[in-house]
């Protein structure tokens, strides 16, 4: 497979440049820029933006993309199994929906017979039940030599099944003994029992004790286990040989060529990335990947390692300035022998062996235009000719070293020849599975012995063909089942409760006043929690940043930021500046926080150099305080620095968010928006949240962010909707931007009329320390304002319940705290250096609920639900605003719900491990320890609470529209017709619900029809660390409508 | 034995005993397979370095108070071999040196102990770290407190293996655990180093007594009392030990691969204090350096070159926790250089800022990015890039290698590995194909069985 030339370097170049092929250089661009699409495309870790880990695959139904692309990152594409019998052992699995699953999944074969004792469906059943253990030969060797295997059987297996095996081999055997007549059994079968008799000692067979007989019985079955695989005669499968030389060579000899070559590449493409951290920036930068590196390692007096010393003519190639990366791709995977069939693949395969880098580099060349020090075109490109390089020189020494050879070809035959010698399921383990599942599902050696060929072959093939992936996908479909069934059956319960109150109860009235959050699962909680503080208020929802979509700058920030979801391009630039009358006051509090910023500045790199370092080494002990503080009073200390930073934080201020000019841009008067344009947003919202008639006085709009330390992740708990930023100037323009008679006025032509009775409010809600702040109340008019200390006080009361609920997920919460003391608690969580969990994220996320809040209204979650609101009274026929909002509300949900699902399924691989030893490198992104390849993806500490499953989207619609929505939106049909979301489609009229399964809806037959009630949330969740199942909360109005519809009131 | 005495011993003993305790209590429970609670963990961590840390300051007041400068605490000769006139006396002393460091080392301990009490919440190995942390703290109470070179000795053990641990916390991936063992060998090398220079301490001097070799008087004002010859031999064997510890050119190469561990194990160890007992140990036999004018210079031209070689390599680091771990070693350097110019107490001062400033940096280096863009937004433009003062007074060419130098990191690692690690490997390789042609012409036929084993899957990288 690998031929073409073999010889020295030059007779390459001169062949190379003689066929001048342009075409294959143009197939291998091709096939680089192919490759780029599997490179991770997390990129710089400050602007952290959630999104589908196996994104490329989703063109594949998810059930295949698990895999394909688990096995291409080797990564795994299920919890371990271990996990799910857990959840199977506490109930989070019932057996019932394994069975169905399985039922499902198998269809009309699940009744095939295979062999003479069972169906196909009953065989898999029972290795779901009791999965057959591997064990490579040595350890079988072992086993059977040392340990119980053939002594006792399985202590899994019920005590009843083990004596009635016994029992009937024992008849069978005596039976069998007596009669002489030898042709009852095959020769071979006879032969084996007669010997087995003789071992154990058949003269006085009378008196064996039942623990002879179940070694007999069991030492019988393993041979007839053995016998049987035998006699199949099943080739052996192989693994096929990897493509990479390196993983032929790590197989075959424990060497790992990656470690050295990436030893060096790590270190060199975090220089060559460094976004301004390093004092010293790397030499000829600006000259691409491959010139700098040659540049750095042509350096005279300097010393290599051993197996770098022969690049030096390759490096002085590069240098020279008419270096073409792609030729010398092409010129080193000749080398290699790579055929140009293999082309495509090892060229992705080595990308991916430093993964995290490389698409770092991707990311910094494509798409980094707001970093200081963007990739030049073609490095990914360069990245990869000097990563080939390397590797080949590494393997020339490895293979010097290990077999006396240089030449590549060679050492790649011999390697491969040795590693293909080893790792075969051999007939001891076959006999092995087999054996263990004759045990649990009680085959006799009776039956096992009258089996046929065929028959032998069948059961072999079709237990193999029952793979631990395929164990564990059927576990994971019964997994999100039982969620699946108990959230839809819950909505269903609760939806017929809130039907029958409304029916009995007074007519919808005019709520006292709205909050707006934002759909995120985090402010489920707090939502609730405001409507039982205050049951005379209403909330809604719409997706974070209000479709203000903006490049926005703080009054103490240095730069613009975009401030809207990643997949828009803002158009607009808003500034956040000081009142016109406190300009001066700002000034004076600019050259504050310059003159601080620099000293600080000086300190930080200053600390790190000779003479700096002396004096702040000297004088270190001051540092000592502070230090001490922050450890032991965190929040205390906050609180000090707050009071110190007030008088350097800007004044009073307001947004510049009306354009002069007509376009917009950067310019003083080209920031903001048009007046038509703000018109067109806040229509926008006031219909997506259902908001056009019967509005309250006073309507608050939450944007949100969180705020911790010592957390590289920190931009990923910020709002999703904003890109990672904060969402509070947000909610701040979007009020300022309703509250503006003109734009009323123009909003009005669409039918929305807002009284001047009618004001907005922008606020910002941080989900990490619960804490709240309001913007430009000095605008709120008189009469509103004894209705908003109640909004105040009803948000303070809520929002300390909702730290509360918070709190129970905290290990390090104790249970009985008060909502007060929960309250401080977060708030020094969001202040501890310390704390490697400020907060959970979007961990607990599992559903989606698309409509009225009415129904979800005093319905538990959990926090487990993002809820957006949409009112299909006021849609049209084809679902205008329906298919608006889930236009950006599946992608994104959906994107949260699989990096978490990735990341925990496996942390390793998908996600970036442990939060511990993580290391900030370049400023870009986070590595393990000292030197590790970039790890996207979450942290061990952020999902290990998560549950991972596909997200169940709820909408309330009807499936005519919900399937106009996915045949016209092409991003919609891919996660919903490939499976990587859940979709259940709610009628609220008739309370009922369709599912999407395989690509049409069908009714949903609830489960149960038990929804417990509590009276408050509290008294749900009291005392609770786990998820938590779905309730009606009662509070008195809702209870008092509708007495006696609560005949099951017991607690959980 | 007057009451003052008793009070000294009492207080002294429990400095020592404190620690001790506690790697006895996490040692004994981790033994006997009865993990205890993160919150019992914590709490007796927590006891035990407030148990040693308040004796310790009440030492120091009596000490001001009664103006008594030198209290000598002695726990019984434990091997006597009169022909040899060996004895290993177990002697603490509290002096002008060791109290400051003493109370550094409990201090530094303490805050990083709270800080991990969090920060390793609901990690599997929070036992296992702690136990570390309470063989380090002990190791560091002892070598601050030794009178002697052999208590000395056994502090600098316990340190160095707990260091070594440390590094190779997260035992579950390969590069943990292979600079970890890196880590150990340089260890090994500087122990080795230190074992020679104590017997040859003995040998001079009949004991392991500090006060022995100085003859005379209390740090700093001790002289030698050997002569400029020995002073030079024992001074360098223990200069070999110090810049092994303290990571001194030539042994550089495995402070950034000490950062793999959690971030509080870097910051307490490399960051702060491991890296200073070296120097430590250099400011204990200062008085030597009177005696042998080219130790002295020795001393200062490592010091000098090895802060020289720490500021080049921190300058060049993209990653902030290595940046870091060279930007200590390059104080350490000058601490060293202090040292050599017989700046004994301003010394022991840029230890101690330096050991405090440097935890602080390292135990919230994971908020850098945070911190850059509060710089930035105060700022209001992009951080001016760090001029370096005789960066540009250097040619291009030089700048150039410069930075090419930093960025192998001095060639250290290179070169250890080229002429000290590859002769010995290849020397028993040699032997070993010796060996086997030898067995294999015994038996006439090839005699290794293990040559035919299959590789472990781990070892494959084929491992579940």
């Amino acid at each position: 497979m690998r031929d073409g030339s073999t010889g020295a370097l030059e007779s390459h170049e001169n062949s190379i440049a003689c066929e001048s092929d342009s075409r294959s250089l143009e197939k291998l661009k091709h096939a680089i820029d192919h490759a780029t699409d599997y490179l991770p495309s997390q990129g710089p870790i400050s602007i952290f933006v959630h999104h589908n880990t196996l994104h490329p695959f989703e063109d594949l139904p998810f059930e295949e993309a698990v895999i394909v692309g688990g096995s291409l990152y080797d990564c795994q594409p299920y919890l371990p199994e271990a996990r799910y019998r857990g959840a199977l052992q506490r109930g989070r699995i019932t057996i019932d929906d394994v069975r169905s699953v399985l039922m499902k999944d198998l269809g009309e074969d699940a009744d095939d017979l295979i062999a003479s004792f069972g169906t196909r469906y009953t065989l898999r059943l029972a290795m779901m039940q009791m999965p057959p253990h591997a064990a490579p030969d040595a350890e079988l060797a072992w086993m059977l030599a040392e340990s119980d295997l053939l002594k006792k059987f399985s202590e899994e297996l019920p005590a009843q099944r083990r004596e009635q095996l016994i029992s009937q081999t024992r008849r069978w055997v005596m039976r069998y003994r007596a009669t002489s007549q030898t042709d009852e059994l095959p020769a071979t079968a006879d032969g084996v029992l007669r010997d087995l008799l003789r071992k154990f000692g058949d003269h006085n067979i009378e008196s064996w004790t039942a623990a002879k007989w179940e070694s007999f019985v069991l030492n019988l079955l393993w041979q007839f286990c053995h016998q049987g695989v035998e006699e199949a005669g099943l080739a052996a499968t192989s693994d096929p040989t990897p493509l990479r030389h390196r993983d032929v060579l790590l197989s075959a000899t424990g060497i790992d060529i990656d470690q050295p070559v990436n030893e060096v590449l790590i270190r060199f493409c975090g220089v060559f990335l460094d976004q301004g951290f390093a004092g010293l920036s790397l030499p000829h930068r600006h000259s691409g990947f491959a010139a700098s590196f040659a540049e750095l390692y042509l350096q005279p007096l300097s010393m290599m390692q051993s197996w770098m010393r022969p690049i030096r003519s390759e490096l002085l190639q590069m240098a020279d300035g008419n270096f073409d990366a792609l030729s010398s791709i092409a010129q080193s995977l000749e080398l290699l022998g790579v055929d140009a069939s293999e082309q495509d693949e090892y060229v992705g395969q080595t990308l991916l062996a430093l993964r995290g880098w490389a698409g770092m580099i991707w990311q910094m060349e494509t798409s980094a235009p707001f970093f200081p020090t963007p990739a030049p075109k073609g490095s990914l490109q360069e990245y990869l000719a000097v990563r080939l390089m390397l590797e080949r020189h590494a393997l020339t020494d490895a293979g010097r070293r290990r077999f006396g050879t240089s030449d590549l070809r060679e050492i790649q035959s011999r390697a491969s020849s040795r590693s293909a010698l080893s790792r075969r399921p051999t007939i001891e383990q076959r006999t092995f599975t087999v054996y263990q599942l004759a045990q649990s599902g009680g085959w006799s050696p009776e039956n096992l012995v009258s089996m046929s060929q065929p028959q032998w072959r069948r059961l072999v093939s079709e237990v193999e063909s029952f793979t631990a992936h395929d164990r564990r996908r059927i576990f994971h479909l019964a997994y999100e089942k039982k969620y699946r069934n108990q959230s839809l059956d819950a909505i269903i319960s609760h939806g017929k409760r809130v039907a029958l109150s409304a029916s009995s109860g007074p007519a919808k009235k005019r709520p006292a006043y709205q909050a707006i959050f934002c759909i995120d699962d985090r402010e489920e909680s707090i939502r609730r929690h405001l409507e039982e503080v205050d049951p005379e208020c209403e909330t809604a929802s719409a997706a974070g940043f209000f479709a203000v979509a903006m490049y926005y700058q703080g009054a103490d920030h240095a730069h613009f930021r975009p401030l809207c979801p990643n997949v828009i391009t803002p158009d607009h630039y808003v500034r956040e500046e000081p009142l016109f009358s406190s300009v001066e006051d700002n000034e004076k509090r600019s050259r504050r926080r310059h003159r601080i910023g620099t000293l600080t500045h000086q300190v930080h790199s200053g600390s790190r150099t000779m003479i700096g370092g002396w004096i702040t080494g000297v004088f270190g002990a001051v540092a000592t305080f502070p230090m001490v503080a922050r450890i032991m009073a965190p929040r205390l200390t906050s609180q000090i620095r707050e009071a110190i930073g007030s008088l350097t934080r800007p004044p009073a201020t307001e947004l510049h968010l009306e354009r002069i000019n007509e376009k917009p841009g950067q310019d003083f008067d080209s920031l903001g928006y048009s007046l038509p344009e703000m018109a067109a947003i806040v229509t926008r919202i006031l219909e997506d949240v259902g908001a056009v008639e019967q509005l309250p006085p006073i309507i608050v709009f939450f944007g949100h962010g969180s705020s911790s330390l010592n957390n590289p992740h920190e931009s990923a708990y910020n709002c999703g909707a904003c890109s990672g930023g904060r969402g509070g100037p947000n909610a701040r323009a979007f009020a300022q931007m309703a509250n503006d008679p003109r734009v009323r006025a123009l909003v009005a032509q669409s039918g929305i009329h807002l009284s001047d009775e009618v004001r907005f409010v922008g606020a910002y809600h941080n989900t990490c320390s619960d804490r709240v702040d309001y913007y430009d109340l000095d605008l709120l008019p008189r009469p509103h304002r004894s209705l908003f200390r109640r909004i105040e006080a009803s948000i303070d009361e809520a929002r300390a319940r909702n730290a509360h609920e918070r709190a129970r997920r905290f290990e390090s919460a104790p249970l009985d705290l008060s909502p007060a003391a929960a309250l401080e608690h977060v708030e020094q969580r969001s202040e501890d250096l310390s704390q490697a969990r400020p907060e959970y994220n979007h961990a607990t996320c599992a559903m989606v609920i698309v409509g009225r809040r009415e129904w979800s209204r005093g319905l538990y979650l959990d926090r487990r639900s993002f809820l957006t609101s949409y009112d299909p009274s006021i849609d049209d026929e084809t679902a205008t605003i329906l298919a608006r909002i889930l236009a950006a509300a599946i992608p994104v949900c959906a994107g949260i719900s699989l990096e978490y699902y990735f990341s925990t399924v496996d942390n390793e691989g998908y996600g970036c491990g442990s939060k511990l030893p993580h290391n900030i490198a370049s400023m870009l992104g986070v590595m393990t320890g000292a030197a590790s390849d970039l790890r996207p993806g979450l942290s061990q500490q952020m999902v290990e609470i998560h549950e991972p499953m596909r997200i169940l989207f709820v909408i309330e619609t009807t499936p005519e529209k919900m399937q106009l929505i996915i045949d016209s939106n092409a991003t919609i049909a891919r996660l919903v017709l490939g499976n990587w979301v859940q979709l259940a489609i709610f009628n609220a009229e008739s309370c009922s619900m369709h599912l999407y399964e395989d690509g049409c809806f069908e009714p949903y037959i609830p489960v149960s029809d038990q929804l417990p009630t509590a009276p408050s949330s509290i008294d749900w969740y009291r005392g609770q660390r786990d998820h938590l199942g779905f309730a009606t909360i009662a509070t008195e109005n809702f209870a008092a409508a509708h007495v006696g519809t609560f005949e099951n009131g017991d607690l959980r | 034995m007057n009451t003052t005495d008793l009070v000294f011993q009492f207080l002294g003993t429990a400095v020592v005993a404190s620690p001790a305790l506690l790697v006895a209590i996490l040692g004994f429970f981790a033994l006997i397979g009865l993990p205890l609670s993160e919150g019992s963990i914590s709490r007796l961590t927590q006891a035990s370095v407030l148990f040693s840390l308040l004796p310790a300051v009440a030492i120091l007041v009596m000490m001001l108070a009664l103006g008594i400068r030198y209290v000598p605490i002695e726990l019984g000769d434990w091997v006597t071999i009169p022909e040899q006139e060996f004895h290993f006396r177990l002697k603490f002393v509290f002096d002008r040196l060791s109290i400051p460091f003493l109370i550094l080392s409990c201090v530094l301990c303490g805050v990083v102990g709270a800080f991990t009490r969090r920060y390793l919440h609901r990690e599997v190995g929070y036992g296992r770290f702690f136990l570390y942390y309470a063989m380090f703290f002990t190791g560091m109470v002892t070598s601050s407190l030794a009178g002697t070179i052999e208590t000395l000795f056994v502090g600098w053990e316990m340190v160095g293996l707990s260091s070594a641990l440390l590094v190779a916390y997260f035992d579950q991936r390969e590069s943990p655990v292979r600079s970890g063992q890196r880590v150990w060998s340089i260890y090994r090398l500087s122990d080795a180093a230190f074992l020679v220079a104590a017997i040859s301490i003995h040998h001079l001097t009949g004991e392991g007594d500090f006060g022995g070799l100085m003859s005379s008087g209390i740090w700093p004002a001790g002289t030698a009392a050997v002569t400029s010859q020995q002073a030079l031999f024992v001074g360098t064997l223990l200069l070999i030990a110090a810049a092994g510890k303290s990571a001194l050119f030539p042994f550089s190469g495995w402070l950034p691969r000490a950062m793999e561990g959690p971030t509080p194990s870097s910051a307490i160890f490399y960051g702060a204090l491991s890296v200073h007992l070296g120097a430590y140990l250099l400011l204990r036999v200062s008085p030597l350096l009177d005696v042998s004018m080219t130790l002295r210079v020795m001393v200062i031209a490592l010091g000098v070159v090895s802060a020289a070689c720490g500021s080049l390599m921190s300058r060049v680091q993209h990653d902030v926790k290595v940046s870091l771990a060279y930007a200590s070693l390059t104080q350490v350097g000058i601490i060293v250089v202090e040292i050599g110019l017989g700046l004994k107490y301003l010394a022991l001062i840029h230890i101690i800022g330096h050991a405090c400033m440097r935890t602080m940096q390292l135990l919230r280096a994971p908020t850098l990015l945070r911190d850059y863009q509060t710089m930035e937004n105060a700022l209001g433009t992009r951080l001016p890039a760090g001029k370096s003062r005789i960066g540009s007074l250097m040619p291009a060419a030089l700048e150039r290698w410069c930075y090419r130098f930093g960025f192998d990191r001095g060639f250290m690692d290179i070169a250890l590995d080229q002429w000290i690690v590859r002769p010995f490997v290849s020397i028993f390789e040699r032997f070993d194909s010796w060996e086997r042609g030898t067995t294999d012409w015994m038996s006439h036929e090839a005699s290794r069985e293990s040559d035919a084993a299959e590789l472990h899957p781990e070892s494959t990288g084929r491992a579940a």
